[in-house]
């Protein structure tokens, strides 16, 4: 592909982008135009798009369902911690037609880890919230499956990916006022 | 396969356990499924058992040292993950990686595609049934790019070559002479296959219109490589969104039309072919010239900001998502890797399939558990 043809598509989604923006304005807290510059042959996260978790489904829902953006792919789900600021959810989404990128990300505050999930969107988001529930203590609303998934099936009280969670356990040392080595 | 589920006699439904410790799981993975009679009704897959914790890790170490991570996620195809994330840390440092060094990074992956495909199609033909010659025939192809491969960064696996910034010393000076020798029989082992396998009658039986998985239903399970091109998804991401120089290349992405278990497997014998043509005109544009940027010292600082980078890996995406925090070392790091999404869609292949079939479909998807389980 050339640069022309990538500047075009780019331009086609800004343009769509406008269309979507007024339709959804009250739902979209911060939007965030990241232009890939013509140089630059991989785009870093294009696009990025925050949404209240409130509106996630129905806006991931639009992104699929409208024939203008066909948003038919779910490249990855994850989340971020950090730490007392709560945590971040990510979807990378992707039109497999039109070549587009857009990065979704809700925020979840560390009092109410609860979010739609989006397995009735694109079936492949099944494992990616499983993965991102056991490691982050989220919890997807109306998950079809939420067991634990690379886990120990007993192990949902302990989040690993967080920030809090130290990646060695505290070592006690028996019958000695060792400082206990942490990792970090 | 609707006449035999109607017909009036009635079997027991009874689970049977496959895995974790069973040599057509590639790895350590398990499935329980549902059968009834000789026909699956469900299945359910177990993975994690090679979960180590990589992206935490990551979280704890350096930039250089999250290179190693990398290897032993995929460790079929190193250099294709390394490649992901140096591209993802060279990003977000905006650092100028050398000519010579894109274009030696640009023939190292595909001959590590070419060797992970080898390995494919060795133990596929083993899943098949056809147990001994096809797999060591592959092997012994296997083993010579590997052997090339030593010679280059020193190890058979965990190579740690690249480097954010280029890569860690330049190739040896017979460099082209051993690829040329390396792709000669790499193209006489890709006929060996051809002819063992493609038209032997009892591995069409076993292959055509088994596992099935339309254009449709293989996008929304997120699957990618050439497990979504063989259900026709003219999909790959060196053309769709050329990296390193891949727009300068001419190669043909492959497809298949039925999405069956054949057509996962004659696409990565087909795409083998085109990698052996690309890593040909990469070493006639191959240019001298120092092989790591100036910019790149040992202890990396990324300024702050987040970065998603994709490569096409044998297995389909590799994406890294990184974000840092301008610390040197990231403050997350997210693989994602093809596998692990190929293999969500297992079940919609296997319920409707017979018991031997699950193993050749599990066998056509290609997975690495530990690049499933990171």
């Amino acid at each position: 592909m050339t640069d022309n043809e990538n500047n075009s598509i780019n331009e086609n989604m800004l343009k769509i982008f406008d269309d979507l923006y007024s339709l959804l304005d009250e739902n979209i807290q911060d939007i965030n135009f990241k232009r890939i510059d013509q140089e630059e042959k991989l785009s870093p996260v294009d696009l990025i798009v925050v949404v209240k978790k409130e509106q996630i489904n129905s806006f991931l829902m639009q992104l699929k369902s409208n024939p203008k953006l066909n948003f038919n792919y779910l490249r990855c789900l994850t989340a971020i911690d950090y730490a007392d600021e709560g945590i971040e959810i990510v979807y990378q989404v992707y039109s497999i037609d039109n070549l587009y990128n857009l990065t979704v990300k809700s925020h979840l505050s560390n009092d109410d880890l609860y979010i739609d999930s989006a397995t009735n969107i694109w079936k492949g988001a099944n494992w990616h919230e499983r993965e991102t529930s056991e490691m982050f203590g989220v919890i997807f609303n109306n998950h079809p499956d939420p067991r634990n998934l690379l886990l120990p099936e007993d192990m949902t009280d302990v989040f690993p990916l967080r920030k809090s969670h130290p990646l060695a356990e505290i070592e006690v040392l028996q019958g000695e006022d060792i400082e206990p080595s942490v990792g970090s | 396969m609707d006449k035999i589920s109607n017909q009036e006699i009635k079997t027991q439904e009874i689970l049977v356990n496959m895995g974790p410790q069973h040599p057509s799981t590639h790895g350590v993975f398990r499935m329980v499924l549902s059968v009834d009679g000789e026909m699956i009704t469900d299945v359910t897959p177990y993975i994690g058992y090679l979960h180590r914790g990589a992206e935490k890790l990551c979280e704890t170490m350096d930039y250089r040292q999250g290179i190693g991570f990398m290897d032993r996620t995929e460790y079929l195809a190193n250099f294709n993950a390394e490649l992901s994330y140096v591209m993802a840390v060279e990003k977000l440092l905006n650092i100028e990686v050398p000519e010579r060094a894109n274009w030696i990074r640009m023939i190292l992956v595909e001959l590590n595609r070419l060797s992970s495909h080898f390995m494919f199609v060795g133990a596929f033909g083993v899943d098949t049934g056809v147990f001994g010659t096809p797999f060591l025939y592959s092997f012994r192809e296997r083993e010579r790019l590997i052997d090339f491969f030593e010679e280059i960064s020193g190890d058979r696996m965990m190579y740690a070559y690249f480097r954010p910034g280029g890569l860690a010393w330049d190739v040896p000076n017979n460099f082209e002479q051993r690829i040329e020798e390396v792709l000669h029989s790499s193209e006489q082992g890709i006929k060996d296959m051809d002819q063992l396998l493609t038209n032997n009658e009892i591995f069409l039986a076993r292959t055509k219109q088994v596992g099935i998985i339309n254009r449709d239903d293989a996008i929304d399970w997120g699957m990618s490589g050439p497990s979504l091109r063989a259900s026709g998804v003219d999909y790959d991401i060196r053309k769709a969104e050329p990296y390193l120089y891949y727009d300068q290349i001419d190669f043909n992405v492959i497809t298949g039309n039925n999405g069956d278990v054949f057509d996962r497997y004659y696409v990565r014998l087909q795409e083998m072919k085109q990698s052996i043509s690309i890593v040909k005109q990469c070493l006639k544009k191959l240019v001298d010239g120092s092989v790591l940027a100036d910019g790149a010292s040992r202890n990396l600082r990324t300024p702050p900001g987040e970065v998603y980078i994709r490569t096409e890996a044998p297995r389909g995406e590799y994406g890294i998502y990184l974000i840092s925090d301008g610390d040197n070392r990231p403050y997350r790091l997210k693989i994602r890797s093809a596998g692990f999404s190929n293999l969500q869609a297992l079940r919609d292949m296997v319920v409707g399939a017979y018991i031997p079939d699950a193993v050749v479909i599990l066998g056509s998807i290609d997975i690495v558990l530990g690049e499933v389980d990171r």
